[in-house]
């Protein structure tokens, strides 16, 4: 009897030690029920207490052989399960912070380091970084779905070959966000001054109930540096519309699926040349920006203002939206001086700039809109195309992809 | 205005917290786990053409019956100080409630609400059901029967869990796990002790946060509604009491801390088959009524003056109170896929 008690609590302690070598939660359990539950499908400890008892009483020997058999049986399960892509074990159940920091560990861009979530409550998420998320506007849409296109195929240039489109289509569906838009409210603004306390608050609460309304982005920075979440992150927010992104490897057509929107509460152009944001709001925003990075591998090119990727598909024009089309302080944010990287919407698909953005100062998009001005002109000298017909080729690509992307059902229509 | 025709990934599995107050769905979208959380109460005000207009309008949960309208979930609680009532509660003390006729209805409308009308396409759902309280093991039997028979007929493969269990298998991954789960919730306070995620005992008590909202209600003369405002809003364990009504709700407070640290010790005074246990166990505290700031210590100083026959290793609050039923009951349902 003594030496059933003794092999019954090894073999606890055993099932005790291989199941801390499941991180994910899921994997755990089932480990573990499929395993205790085996002497006598017990659906209690009492049951299987007594199932074990039962075993030991009726011969020790047949219990160290079950012992044995019913040990290697979880060392092979095990086994098994590790064989299958870590990725997939690490994923089973990754809402835990801890699976994220460990994934973004792996896989996080170059420059930012671990961030992780420290205590989650119902008012505020706080992470390692000193960033606070307030949750009292959070609110969801339905989660994050996108195509992203292969940049180096077909869509990259214009083949000599008719009909490139059909293989534009073929990129592939994506859940993970692949970059930042930021943003300015663009609300009621009231001088930065402590006479104007009241007003500030009330401009600002104001503007939180009405974003959470219309689900307008993922976080917004008010004029106190206090970052509030409107979007959860695993949803899309209507923050983007109409517009395209790329980087080296791949195309983002309508950001609202692919890309995180963070807004500040500020004006483009404000009276009495106040500053657009305040000294708390940058630094808000560089942490939250390092949170995101960090937790989801977003490579600092795709952090990016709205005016750069904002596009009317209706006149072909770049720039719909113009905020942040200058002074977005990139440095500030921890990114490199993305207004110089070209713009997609122009030497991918034809996009034209409006007068107002080229006679812009600097630093603004009109850095990149002159690259990317320069990479569509030697494109279609390489083509031996005309400029213009050249560019009319890229605006019937952008047509057919959309046309594409709504037969996929990966299109939201902007009225 | 967008309109949205992406596809989504469909879960294969979801956790479903069916509480007295709330109903809560978790369910796993890729990367993350997505929480739905509805208020599980309702208010009925007169009918009118109008009213019902409106109410679809601004598409606002509810349901017409002869002469009345029916606002369940979140919205209740603004209708019900819209019209100056109290907002009902299909649920009493942890199961359906027998004296609100069409009370089953109503919770189907509300977990509807918060895991997706539709066809549930034999998706595994586990739903959490209280742990008996002490002569009271048929009423539950009911309980956990109609919701599996609503749920069934929602197109779902439903399996019930202990509330207790659900909190260990959300909360207590690192212990492998082992150990206390507790659940304070509106109508009960649900124990569970796992070992290696068998549960060893599970058992409720009729105080929780109905207790305490009813209980100084009366004592003050102050609606329920108001006192549990109150109490979410501002109450917590410092010593130093603003008013009479925290210093009722900690009466209250200390009366629910005492009768469960008792209700432990006597379950452990009672349990035949104990594990040996050879290292201390952790216990978690979740549900909404251990928000109040203070909660963890004022708990932890009440059992650690009584003896327990396991030595306990912490007291900790859950990582997200109000949602772990609904995660552990996830957890459990991913698990068996």
């Amino acid at each position: 009897m003594r030496l059933a008690i003794l092999i019954r609590n090894a073999l606890v302690r055993a099932l005790e030690w291989r199941a801390r070598h499941f991180s994910d939660p899921v994997d755990r359990l089932q480990f573990l029920r499929r395993n205790i539950d085996a002497p006598g499908k017990a659906a209690s400890w009492s049951a299987f207490g007594a199932a074990s008892r039962s075993i030991a009483g009726r011969s020790a020997h047949a219990f160290i052989i079950a012992t044995v058999l019913a040990l290697v049986s979880a060392w092979c399960w095990t086994l098994s399960r590790h064989g299958k892509a870590s990725s997939e074990i690490h994923g089973r159940l990754p809402g835990s912070a801890r699976a994220v920091t460990r994934r973004a560990g792996r896989h996080g861009p170059p420059g930012t380091g671990k961030v992780w979530v420290v205590q989650t409550t119902p008012q505020f998420d706080l992470y390692s970084n000193g960033l606070r998320v307030e949750e009292q506007y959070a609110t969801s849409t339905a989660p994050r779905r996108y195509v992203a296109f292969v940049r180096n195929g077909p869509i990259s240039r214009v083949p000599s070959r008719a009909s490139p489109v059909a293989s534009a289509v073929e990129g592939e569906w994506r859940s993970a966000p692949a970059g930042i838009v930021y943003h300015t409210t663009e609300s009621h603004w009231a001088p930065f001054e402590k006479e104007q306390n009241q007003s500030l608050r009330r401009a600002g609460e104001g503007l939180l109930e009405y974003v959470q309304r219309r689900h307008s982005y993922h976080f917004v920075i008010d004029r106190f540096g206090r970052v509030f979440r409107i979007v959860r992150e695993g949803d899309y927010a209507n923050h983007a519309g109409n517009s395209i992104w790329a980087d080296q490897v791949w195309i983002y057509i309508n950001l609202n699926q692919s890309f995180f929107g963070v807004a500040f509460e500020a004006r483009s152009q404000p009276a009495r040349n106040e500053s657009t944001v305040n000294a708390a709001q940058i630094y808000a925003g560089r942490i939250l920006t390092d949170m995101l990075r960090a937790r989801y591998g977003i490579a600092a090119s795709n952090c990016v203002a709205h005016a750069q990727v904002s596009v009317n598909p209706a006149n072909f024009g770049v720039g719909y939206h113009l905020d942040w089309a200058a002074n977005l302080p990139f440095a500030q944010l921890g990114l490199p001086d993305n207004y110089k990287l070209p713009l997609a919407s122009v030497n991918l698909f034809g996009f034209e700039p409006p007068a107002a953005m080229l006679a812009a100062g600097l630093p603004s998009v009109k850095q990149g809109l002159l690259a990317s001005q320069a990479e569509l002109r030697a494109d279609a000298g390489a083509s031996g195309q005309p400029l213009e017909r050249y560019r009319a080729k890229l605006q019937e690509r952008y047509r057919d992809a959309i046309r594409a992307l709504r037969g996929k059902g990966a299109y939201q229509e902007y009225n | 205005m967008n309109a949205t025709n992406l596809q989504t990934q469909t879960p294969t599995a979801l956790g479903l917290d069916v509480g007295t107050s709330r109903i809560v769905a978790a369910q796993r979208h890729d990367k993350d786990i997505q929480f739905d959380t509805q208020l599980n109460a309702f208010v009925t005000i007169p009918f009118s053409k109008l009213t019902q207009g409106v109410l679809k309008k601004e598409r606002i949960p509810h349901l017409v019956q002869d002469s009345e309208i029916t606002v369940y979930g979140d919205e209740s609680e603004r209708f019900a100080n819209l019209f100056h009532r109290e907002t009902r509660r299909p649920m009493l003390r942890g199961i359906l409630n027998p004296d609100e006729a069409g009370s089953l209805t109503l919770v189907r409308q509300i977990v509807a609400l918060v895991m997706g009308e539709g066809d549930g396409q034999g998706k595994r759902v586990c739903y959490s059901i209280p742990a008996a309280p002490l002569g009271a093991n048929e009423e539950v039997n009911e309980h956990e029967a109609s919701l599996k028979s609503m749920l069934s007929k929602m197109g779902y493969d439903a399996h019930a869990i202990s509330e207790g269990l659900a909190v260990v298998y959300g909360e207590m991954e690192s212990s492998n796990y082992t150990g206390i789960g507790i659940s304070c919730g509106g109508g009960l306070c649900n124990v569970c002790l796992a070992y290696l995620s068998v549960p060893v005992f599970s058992f409720s008590i009729p105080k929780a946060g109905d207790f305490i909202d009813a209980g100084v209600a009366q004592l003050r003369g102050e609606p329920a509604t108001r006192i549990r405002t109150i109490k979410e809003e501002s109450f917590h364990f410092n010593g130093h009491f603003v008013n009479k009504i925290h210093q009722a709700l900690s009466t209250y407070y200390e009366d629910m801390i005492q009768a469960l640290v008792a209700a432990l010790k006597d379950q452990f005074a009672s349990v035949q088959n104990m594990p040996k246990l050879n290292r201390p166990i952790p216990l978690v505290l979740s549900g909404g009524s251990v928000m109040p700031p203070g909660f963890r210590d004022r708990f932890e100083k009440s059992l650690r003056e009584i003896e327990l026959p396991v030595a306990i290793a912490e007291v900790r609050m859950a990582s997200n109170p109000m949602v772990s039923t609904a995660r552990g009951a996830l957890v459990a349902a991913l698990s068996e896929l």
